[in-house]
């Protein structure tokens, strides 16, 4: 850094900065401590309007919480669900990457611009058209397999199937993206001397565009981890908030049911802190990550 | 600098900074004010009412009590809101939460009463009740639905009780006779669909509570016993699992299939029944209006719902409509005034001719029986004895987290059995009246 | 590449034109289901195409409900959670990348540890934050939330475009005289304008499309509502209205479409950027 730069900094950074701190502290972190607080108290539509007095509870709605089977079964389904569709995003995203760097303008234009349009898509527009296609009544789906009236949100699995394709759709196109534009930043002239020297397209892949390509796969694997954990709108919509007998309740919904629908805010705060502590731990692998990558912040 | 080294200052701090937080006291979120400031005497009185399934001749209604009563208070002005009933619970919470955007009367369901008024949301209006003439005549059941702990919380709209519609073009047709028992009922449910693939023999829906608690009741079952002012579940009980299987029996290709009817609610069967996709369904009388609206006008008549032994009549959901005060408002006795002007006997004579609600007043509800044969059936079933949902504010928060609907699914899905799924649900139901006490 | 024989590009090619039409075939059908008349949608055969097409759903949804004023709504508070959040962001990258100060590091890492919170378990404090500071029912309990979380990866992102500007310009400004507000307005702002626009994609998509906080904190007050709730109300189990609700859909799709294919260019070089650094 030169002298000019350091030129009478003293307070002037933290003036830039001020605005974003004073934001951040307000809406960020003190919601956040808001969070843990009402997760120790007992907090439902009585005390909140006023016709019982706050108590303090301690870890009773933690303990209530553990204790209440229901929440290890939703638990098991966001991780599993959300394991399901990082890996089917992240797959789909990098082979159709690769198939990018393959083909002429024309048909990558034409991949691009529907990739785009389904990023572009707002998650509950998207919710609502997949929930349409598959529609038992007038779908096009089911008229095309021939499957009659069969209702794809009834059963389990094939209603989180479902959510999954949904989710896939509008998320690979961010991995797609961006490791496109990863590959194209490798120089050619590397990947032609590794042919030249006779390197099978598995071996150019495995030794010479996945190490170059690590960082940008960590970034993508970590965002959508945290997209497809903390999912919301996606099941809400789709299987009409949790589906049958909630069969189909993930963490992020299962906290907005406790607590805006039977108003046990302070068991949907414990649910919110135990989400914020998964992805935090994901978060310091995804630091630590770059740590071993020696970047430079 | 290692970068090892800077993250873990930072993650320590705020870690440290959240541990501070939680042990400092005093910065619990604020409670919300609920009580009113003021007693405006002019401005904008705010109402929500329900959408009901056929809302415009409700609409038609409301606005010439509206407009009588703009006529003697001139300064007051009303805005009508028509709310979804199935996230009434939600938004009416969301009101007691913030009283700013919190209207001045609400039209509640009296199941939702007592949780109403735990929760500090209704205002008492037992003085300006007992002053006021006409409610003098008002059916003491409805009355004690706007009722807790002797004291009055809103004036009876109209008493819901619901009763069997079914089809008569397609009943004779097939040569079917309206059921007179629970058996027959299922039979020619059965029947129907046989013979009208396309139709839901009898509609039903897992999450239609007010149409499953009468196999239960029926069978014997109870949802809770009271002692002493304490509720006990007794949806497991041998007698109620007897009338869930009843219920649950109706779900599946041979009437109203799983996958189509098991998210089903009230509102939905009494559409499917008005749109002809059903040979019956259990509606109430406040469900009329829906029904001739349909394309099933003029095809259609009402029984009351069969008990188990031929003959007898399944006790019915008590059910109906109050209209309260909100603790919050700002022109309360402006809001009384048209609380009364709603509620008030030639509103529910009007809104009986137009929706086919039941008065809550007795005398109002005599001579209606007498110009409406239609509403016969359903004076009938409520002849034979009503049942109404446990009186504790628990109930409020059983109903909005979905337990019974979630047991009925649950055994409809096949995820769990009867015995197994009301147990859980009884469990549930005891943690909410324990919460409640 | 040459190393790839014809017939097997040609394949590739051939898939990527399907695996396109796949991923465009919602959209499709969604815009065509839109246009096309009550009595087509319910009709037993569904065909790709309409020879009849119709405005009446987009009448219906338009008349049935306040469905401009949603849409104004929407508008309202995307684009002051854009130009809010782009400004803010601008001065706080600034500050990490052309000044070097004592917890500068450390404040880079919290900007990117408090991009990872998830911002939905918030929902329950900030629905008892808004509702004390009044703003329960307004536009404000979506705006101020959402220019809090586009914040940390707006300053993330922007950091390499205020990166690349070189520092011989800085000091050739000083040189001439210039303020240190001066550069910062008139020379560093225009410069970076490009990456503030890329940026001003993620913070528009994500509150554009917002329907947690939507539907928590505007409940009691309809007039205030956005697009996603209002779409909402086209739902019910037993008789949807397709065609509404597919009509709704499209008022909400097109503006981010429209938005996202103007800057994709520049989209795509800003998250390499944003990635590589």
């Amino acid at each position: 850094m030169n002298a000019t730069a350091r030129r009478g900094s003293g307070w002037t950074p933290w003036l830039y900065l001020a605005p974003a701190l004073v934001v951040l502290a307000g809406l960020l972190v003190y919601p956040l401590y808001q969070l843990g607080l009402i997760s120790f108290l007992e907090y439902t539509q009585a005390q909140v309007s006023g016709g019982e007095p706050t108590t303090f509870k301690g870890l009773g709605n933690y303990a209530t919480l553990f204790g209440d089977p229901q929440f290890w079964q939703v638990l098991l389904a966001t991780v599993v669900f959300a394991a399901a569709c990082v890996l089917a995003t992240l797959s789909l995203g990098c082979a159709l990457a690769v198939l990018l760097t393959r083909i002429r303008a024309v048909p990558r234009l034409a991949l691009m611009m529907a990739a785009l349009g389904a990023w572009a898509t707002p998650a509950i527009t998207g919710s609502t058209v997949w929930v349409f296609l598959f529609d038992p009544d007038f779908g096009p789906v089911n008229k095309l397999l021939g499957l009659g009236d069969h209702s794809w949100t009834y059963g389990r699995y094939s209603a989180f199937a479902l959510v999954l394709l949904e989710v896939v759709w509008c998320s690979f196109p961010f991995v797609m993206v961006t490791v496109y534009a990863g590959i194209r930043a490798i120089p050619a002239e590397v990947l032609e001397a590794a042919s030249l020297d006779g390197a099978s397209r598995w071996r150019i892949w495995r030794s010479v565009m996945a190490p170059m390509l690590r960082p940008i796969l960590v970034v993508v694997t970590i965002q959508s981890v945290i997209w497809d954990f903390k999912i919301f709108t996606q099941i809400y919509v789709m299987t009409n908030g949790g589906g049958i007998a909630g069969q189909n309740l993930v963490l992020n919904v299962y906290a907005y049911q406790k607590a805006f629908a039977s108003s046990q805010y302070s068991l949907g705060s414990a649910i919110g802190v135990v989400m914020l502590l998964i992805l935090l731990s994901v978060t310091l692998v995804h630091l630590r990550l770059l740590r071993r990558q020696g970047e430079e912040l | 600098m290692k970068l090892s080294a800077r993250i873990a200052v930072p993650t320590a701090g705020f870690v440290l900074a959240g541990l501070a937080g939680l042990t400092a006291t005093g910065c619990a979120p604020q409670t919300s004010d609920n009580s009113a400031k003021k007693d405006e005497k002019s401005g904008t009185l705010r109402v929500w009412l329900f959408r009901e399934v056929s809302n415009e001749p409700k609409q038609k209604v409301v606005d010439r009590a509206v407009d009588a009563f703009r006529a003697r208070h001139q300064d007051a002005d009303v805005e009508i809101e028509y709310i979804p009933v199935e996230t009434r619970a939600q938004k009416i919470k969301a009101a007691f939460n913030d009283p700013k955007s919190a209207p001045d009367l609400i039209e509640y369901g009296n199941t939702d009463t007592a949780g109403y008024v735990k929760d500090g949301g209704l205002a008492d209006v037992t003085a300006d009740f007992e002053a006021w003439a006409e409610a003098k005549d008002t059916d003491p059941a409805a009355k004690q639905s706007v009722t807790v702990g002797g004291k009055v919380y809103g004036a009876p709209l109209f008493v819901g009780v619901r009763a069997l519609y079914y089809r008569t073009d397609v009943f004779k047709d097939l040569g079917l006779r309206p059921p007179t028992s629970q058996a027959e009922l299922v039979t020619t449910a059965k029947k129907i669909r046989k013979a009208k693939p396309a139709m839901y023999g009898l509609a039903v829906g897992g999450a239609y509570t007010y149409g499953a608690l009468p196999f239960i009741w029926a069978n014997g079952g109870e949802l809770a016993e009271e002692s002493g002012g304490t509720y006990t579940s007794a949806i497991a009980s041998p007698a109620a699992q007897k009338g869930i299987k009843a219920y649950t029996s109706l779900f599946g290709p041979d009437n109203c299939p799983a996958a189509k009817c098991a998210e089903m609610g009230g509102n939905d069967t009494v559409t499917a029944f008005a749109s002809g996709r059903a040979g019956m369904a259990i509606g109430g009388d406040f469900s009329h209006a829906a029904v001739e609206a349909g394309k099933v006008k003029g095809k259609y008549a009402v029984v009351p719902l069969p008990g188990v032994r031929a003959g007898e009549i399944a006790p019915a959901f008590a059910g109906g409509n109050n209209i309260g005060v909100l603790k919050s408002s700002s022109h309360r006795t402006l809001a009384v005034g048209l609380m009364k002007q709603l509620t008030g006997k030639k509103t529910q004579e009007e809104l009986f001719d137009a929706m086919g609600f039941l008065p809550t007043y007795t005398d109002v509800r005599e001579t209606a029986a007498k110009k409406q044969p239609f509403v016969e059936p359903f004076i009938k079933t409520l002849a034979a004895g009503a049942k109404a949902a446990p009186a504790s504010p628990g109930w409020a928060q059983i109903d909005s987290s979905l337990v019974l609907p979630t047991m009925f699914q649950e055994v409809v899905s096949g995820r769990k059995d009867v015995a197994a799924a009301s147990g859980d649900a009884a469990k549930k139901m005891n943690d909410a009246f324990g919460a409640a006490r | 590449m040459t190393f790839v024989r014809r017939p097997w590009r040609l394949a590739a090619e051939v898939s990527a034109l399907l695996i396109a039409l796949a991923v465009a075939f919602p959209l499709y059908w969604m815009v065509l289901s839109a246009f096309k008349p009550a009595g087509e949608i319910q009709s037993a055969e569904a065909r790709p195409w309409t020879l009849s097409p119709s405005l009446d759903s987009f009448r219906r949804v338009f008349e049935q409900q306040e469905f401009g004023r949603y849409f104004l709504n929407s508008l309202v508070v995307a684009s002051i959670v854009v130009i809010a959040s782009a400004l803010i962001a601008f001065l706080a990258a600034t500050a990490v990348t052309r000044f070097r100060f004592t917890f500068r590091t450390t404040l880079l890492i919290m900007f990117l540890v408090a991009q990872m919170v998830p911002v939905e378990a918030l929902t329950i404090p900030l629905f008892f934050l808004m509702r004390d500071l009044g703003q329960l029912n307004t536009l404000g309990s979506l705006i101020l939330p959402h220019i809090a979380f586009s914040l940390p990866f707006a300053v993330w992102m922007l950091r390499g475009f205020v990166k690349a500007v070189p520092e011989a310009l800085e000091e050739a400004a000083y040189i001439d005289g210039a303020s240190r507000t001066r550069f910062l307005w008139q020379i560093l702002f225009p410069l970076v304008f490009p990456g503030l626009v890329a940026t001003s994609v993620f913070s528009f998509i994500s509150t554009w499309n917002d329907f947690l906080f939507a539907k928590s904190f505007i409940i009691s007050d309809t007039s205030q509502s956005t697009l996603p709730m209002a779409l909402l109300v086209f739902f019910k189990p037993e008789e949807n209205d397709w065609g509404g609700i597919m009509a709704a859909s499209t008022v909400m799709t097109v503006p981010v479409l429209v938005f996202f294919v103007l800057v994709q260019r520049r989209l795509v070089s800003g998250l390499g950027g944003a990635v590589k650094d």
